[in-house]
């Protein structure tokens, strides 16, 4: 099956249809996914920024980090749930959509780095406060606040596009 | 001058009207409205968990504040500049859309609740700056301002949705 014949199935089932014709349901998830986007790009600043050497170099980087992860996971978790409801609502918008694809690779991107190679620093043992941070990883720190910015660019476009 | 005059003429400069006529000029400006507020948000919800009494990444309230404050409030001026960009380009329509005033209100409620914070607890933070939970009146802020700021998003997204595009 295509991706647009699955659009076109999802389309057409009762729930995506009910979602749809309940016209409070899409603002709303909207909302919170907005209100989820803005914890992730929150406590992404804050622990890529320290990263970076930027912000709180006074404090370990684990510490920071070790603050700010279960946060962001938890609001990835929603992103992803109130995401799946507005795929379901109007697949033809996103599944179709370069820039939905786009997106979809910056954020899995972005997680996989947070996820994987942020907690491999909790693991390889907590840089003292004022250490000096590597330049490979002071740059992939900035790249990730830039791919943080890109996702949300990326997002807003998906409507007009 | 009345209001709608007011409004029109807005509406009739040569700015808004660029931002009209220009098809990726809107969805640039919404773009970095929402990561202004994303950081606005983030930033504040930081702040305000702390002050609550969820702990940070530092325990003194004062320099948590201190350090992230600055990022909040470029940020809010670059939501408030992409806003009002966004206003002009279809002043009348948001000068009737009631979420968008209704918006303005709560803004303006956070903001007395920011300078409520400032002139009460803050004066004393030397007294409380590490304790954990902070005082009843730092809680209160902490919590009035996460709900107002949410109302404002909410808000701000039922503009997109009630919003009605009349170009004059």
């Amino acid at each position: 099956m295509s991706i647009t014949a699955f659009g076109e199935w999802l389309y057409a089932t009762p729930v995506s249809t009910a979602i749809r014709e309940t016209t409070w349901i899409i603002p709303n998830i909207q909302t919170v996914h907005i209100l989820a986007i803005a914890v992730v790009v929150g406590s992404a600043l804050l622990t890529e920024l320290r990263l970076a050497g930027v912000i709180a170099t006074d404090r370990p980087e684990a510490d920071v980090l070790r603050r700010y992860l279960p946060w962001m996971k938890v609001a990835l978790v929603v992103l992803l749930l109130t995401g799946t409801v507005l795929i379901v609502a109007e697949p033809g918008r996103t599944l179709g959509n370069t820039l939905f694809w786009i997106k979809m690779a910056l954020v899995a991107g972005a997680s996989l780095v947070t996820l994987k190679a942020r907690k491999s620093l909790l693991r390889t043992g907590d840089t003292m406060a004022g250490e000096v941070v590597p330049e490979a990883s002071r740059s992939l720190a900035w790249l990730m606040v830039i791919i943080w910015c890109a996702v949300i660019f990326c997002g807003r476009f998906i409507a007009y596009t | 001058m009345n209001i709608e005059t007011a409004l029109q003429k807005i509406n009739d400069l040569p700015l808004s009207a660029g931002i009209r006529e220009n098809a990726s000029a809107f969805p640039l400006l919404e773009s970095l409205h929402v990561l202004a507020i994303a950081i606005v948000f983030g930033t504040i919800l930081i702040v305000d968990l702390r002050l609550f009494g969820v702990a940070s990444h530092r325990r003194s309230a004062q320099r948590l504040t201190a350090e992230l404050l600055p990022y909040t409030w470029v940020a809010f001026v670059v939501a408030a500049i992409t806003g009002t960009l966004m206003f002009m380009s279809n002043p009348v329509s948001y000068a009737n859309n009631t979420q968008f005033l209704v918006k303005l209100g709560f803004i303006a409620l956070a903001g007395l609740n920011m300078i409520w914070f400032h002139s009460t607890a803050y004066r004393r933070i030397a007294e409380w700056d590490e304790d954990m939970p902070p005082p009843t009146a730092a809680r209160i802020s902490g919590a009035l301002s996460f709900i107002l700021w949410t109302t404002v998003i909410f808000l701000g997204r039922w503009i997109g949705f009630t919003l009605e595009t009349l170009f004059f």
